[in-house]
């Protein structure tokens, strides 16, 4: 093992996005991370046993079962490994509960209900593991009113105010386009355990923590949140504008879907702008003559912008941009990002092979040490798979004991026994 | 506006006791210009290090970034240089040199966002410090290494570059970046947890530092996780929106806009009852996701002309009690008033007046806002003393 965290565990009943980000981040920093997944109803992010296998996948003769093959769940649950365990039966709940000396922190992003209802809350917990660190990852955190208001990101995002700002000028509030409040409280979340584990260190005192997406976002939120409260002003949508430099835009060049970001912070690359792009008449006016001017009329420049832009090759735009300095950079689309070279050098993206979902480039560990190499990645773990070994490596279990929890469906690899879907 | 029928979990004991900072003890020296390393060296500062900005002879830059109070301040940098204290040095001038080295040999962990090349040129490399204890963290664009490593950048060509812009927005329209200062929080947050960690490791393995490379567009790279395996497991990247329905996001009711994320089957059924559209309630078919999207133009308009008559609150309430998943578009106004945040104590006053307050509650160790105005000036000397 290796990484900051290397000899950390962490027992983890996250699901969806928002927990298992958080829980994998803490594997990418070299702790030890057993994610327990409820074998009656899977992760979200797995589909039910149900879903059909879609896209590439279907004619890849590995792609077996449907919820080891959902690139949902396997985008965020790298170097991790994988149990499975009922716990609404006691055994389950008893095998947890075994588990956790074991542990140095939990994590959970159920409804603030569920960990009582099933009698592992922090005090049962720390009744077991009095240092034990639980982090609770939910839609509006475990106190308040709103407590037990169900929300996911798609609903967070409006509530926190993030909604509220994202959009194009003079149009209407939009949500991302894909559930960023979860990765906010994904680095949030891994930010809170890690803090933890540094005050374990040097007091030896566990402690909960209480993460509201809700809240974490409107903290992302904090500079507008700050404006209205010194100003009493709404903060406008501005598209891609920059409160102080102009331009600043994502603008169209020649081909479907072939977009270029170009901002100019200086004069200086306002001029070299102005001379790669061949000095089109459309820029050369007096109202974009100075950057305030560019600011005052930000309309009218977007569309000179636009206007000079289009014809372009993209590519060959920034290379030249790049050559004199202007901020500038493609607007990648997701297979774009797993092709650029760049980032494979850098180990941004990473290969991975998936024994079911098979081989595809994803990314890796946002982060590098100079002492420590990190861990190696590995991909996705599948529903259960590490069900056997870490059983038998913490309680000792062996084949036969855990052949019989396979059999009373509080552990295994698939639908449980008699409820099964067939795949 | 929701008030569930049973008390709200009681917080653990051990909140009453909490005294101890968690970095308390912790010097953290911050030269980076940017967002992200401003909001690195932000929360370390509010769990309790003591930080200090070393900021050029024209001031941080986001000093001079709008909007402005009416006291002229920037709401920018109120907000992500709160909490620190902060010194004037010009790093090419030998006494400001010195006087930077002084405050250098004190400190636990170092916040830079100089690239490579300029990195060199004002000898902060790692080796200048002469500290074997020191955490040196590196918050770039593009990172420390690789074929981007010197080209200009700033958070909109990350957000292009990482695959976010792509996302956001209309299908007709041009892609948006992630709004306000997005790629800076998410990065510094990020940053935040590797130094924590190389803390930790220090602790844990003889007292030895070291640097850290985080890049702003591997974090937004990791951030988009899921639409990045998505393209490639189906052959096509994840497009913008067609159009601004229930399916894509917030539509307009009575007095605002609204989401209601339909992800389960439940959600569909009691949505519609509560919308009073007994026949897509009643009918199963509905309630899957392939079958929706499929005949989507039977039901979009109903659903959004039935949604228009309610307000936010009372189609939040009532779709709260029947535990389906939905969610106003908020104001800052509105969440500033919000009973369940004030409830919780979210908003924070502070001797410059209200902040918002704490990402997360942990229960023994505080997140803080100190008693000393925002980015004050330190005066000569006085760090770590």
């Amino acid at each position: 093992m290796s990484g900051p965290l290397a000899g950390m565990r962490g027992i983890v009943l996250t699901q969806a996005w928002a927990g298992t980000y958080c829980t994998e981040l803490l594997a990418f920093l070299g702790a030890d991370v057993i994610q327990i997944e409820v074998l009656k109803r899977p992760d979200a992010w797995r589909g039910s046993y149900d879903s059909p296998i879609t896209g590439r996948l279907k004619d890849l003769p590995t792609a077996e079962h449907s919820w080891n093959c959902n690139f949902l769940y396997n985008s965020v649950n790298l170097n991790k490994r994988c149990i499975t365990l009922d716990l609404q039966k006691p055994e389950g709940a008893a095998i947890f509960m075994q588990l956790l000396p074991s542990a140095d922190f939990v994590a959970e992003n159920f409804s603030p209900r569920v960990l009582g209802n099933l009698g592992i809350d922090y005090e049962a917990m720390c009744a077991i593991k009095p240092d034990i660190i639980l982090c609770s990852l939910s839609a509006y955190g475990h106190t308040g009113p709103w407590s037990n208001v169900p929300g996911i990101g798609g609903t967070i995002e409006p509530t926190s105010g993030m909604t509220a700002l994202l959009g194009y000028p003079e149009g209407p509030p939009m949500n991302s386009g894909q559930m960023y409040p979860d990765a906010v409280a994904g680095f949030n979340g891994c930010a809170a355990i890690v803090t933890a584990l540094l005050h374990r260190q040097r007091t030896g005192e566990g402690q909960y923590i209480d993460l509201s997406m809700q809240e974490a976002n409107l903290v992302f939120a904090g500079d507008a949140a700050l404006e209205y409260v010194r100003t009493g002003r709404q903060r406008p949508r501005t598209g891609n504008r920059h409160p102080a430099y102009a331009p600043h835009g994502i603008y169209p060049c020649d081909g479907i879907e072939q977009w270029i970001a170009i901002a100019c912070e200086t004069e200086e690359q306002w001029h070299a702008l102005q001379q790669v792009l061949g000095h089109p008449p459309g820029l050369r006016r007096v109202q974009f003559a100075t950057n305030s001017a560019r600011k005052t009329n930000e309309d009218e420049l977007d569309v000179a912008m636009a206007a000079a832009t289009t014809s372009f090759n993209r590519d060959e735009l920034i290379r030249r941009l790049l050559a004199e300095r202007v901020v500038g950079a493609p607007v990648h689309d997701g297979l774009e990002v797993a092709d650029d070279p760049a980032l494979r050098e850098r180990g941004t993206i990473v290969k991975l092979t998936h024994v079911e979902a098979g081989t595809w480039h994803q990314p890796g560990i946002p982060w590098y040490y100079s002492v420590l190499a990190n861990p190696q990645i590995r991909p996705a773990p599948l529903l259960g798979e590490h069900s056997a070994e870490v059983l038998a490596e913490f309680l000792g279990v062996g084949p036969e004991t855990y052949g019989g929890l396979v059999a009373a469906g509080v552990s295994g690899m698939g639908p449980p026994a008699g409820e099964g879907v067939q795949p | 506006m929701y008030r569930p029928d049973s008390e709200p979990r009681p917080w653990p004991d051990s909140r009453e006791a909490a005294v101890t900072e968690a970095l308390s003890g912790v010097r953290v020296l911050d030269v980076s210009t940017s967002v992200s390393g401003a909001w690195c060296s932000r929360m370390l500062a509010d769990f309790g290090a003591d930080v200090l900005i070393v900021e050029p002879p024209a001031g941080h830059p986001l000093r001079g970034e709008p909007p402005f109070d009416d006291s002229g301040q920037s709401i920018a940098a109120s907000w992500f240089l709160a909490n620190k204290r902060s010194v004037a040095l010009d790093l090419r001038e030998p006494w400001d040199w010195e006087r930077f080295s002084a405050f250098a040999a004190k400190a636990d962990v170092v916040v830079s966002s100089y690239r490579p090349s300029q990195l060199r040129a004002l000898g902060l490399e790692y080796e200048h410090f002469d500290d074997p204890r020191l955490v040196l963290c590196h918050i770039t664009p593009y990172g420390m290494t690789g074929a981007r490593a010197e080209d200009p950048a700033n958070e909109l060509t990350v957000a292009a570059l990482s695959g976010w812009a792509s996302l956001n927005g209309e299908a007709a329209r041009y892609p948006l970046k992630p709004s306000g200062h997005q790629v800076g929080l998410c990065t510094g947050t990020a940053a935040y947890a590797a130094i924590i960690a190389a803390l930790i490791h220090r602790g844990a393995n003889g007292e030895r530092g070291q640097e850290i490379d985080i890049a702003e567009l591997d974090v937004m790279v990791s951030a988009a996780s899921p639409a990045i395996l998505r393209g490639q497991y189906l052959g096509t990247p994840v497009p913008r929106r067609e159009s601004v329905d229930i399916t894509s996001g917030p539509v307009p009711v009575a007095d605002g806009y609204f989401s209601l994320t339909i992800s389960r089957a439940h959600f569909w059924r009691d949505a519609m009852t509560v919308l009073g559209l007994h026949d897509l309630a009643e009918d199963q078919r509905w309630e899957s996701a392939w079958y929706r999207a499929a005949h989507r133009d039977e039901y979009i308009d109903r659903v959004g002309a039935a949604m228009s008559t309610w307000t936010r609150a009372e189609l939040f309430d009532e779709l709260a009690a029947r535990r389906v998943v939905a969610g106003p578009v908020l104001t800052m106004e509105e969440l500033r008033s919000n009973e369940h945040l004030a409830e919780r104590g979210f908003w924070t006053e502070t001797p410059e007046g209200t902040f918002p307050g704490a990402p997360f509650r942990m229960s023994a160790t505080p997140w803080r806002l100190r008693d000393h105005a925002p980015a004050q000036l330190l005066p000569e000397a006085g760090w770590g003393e």
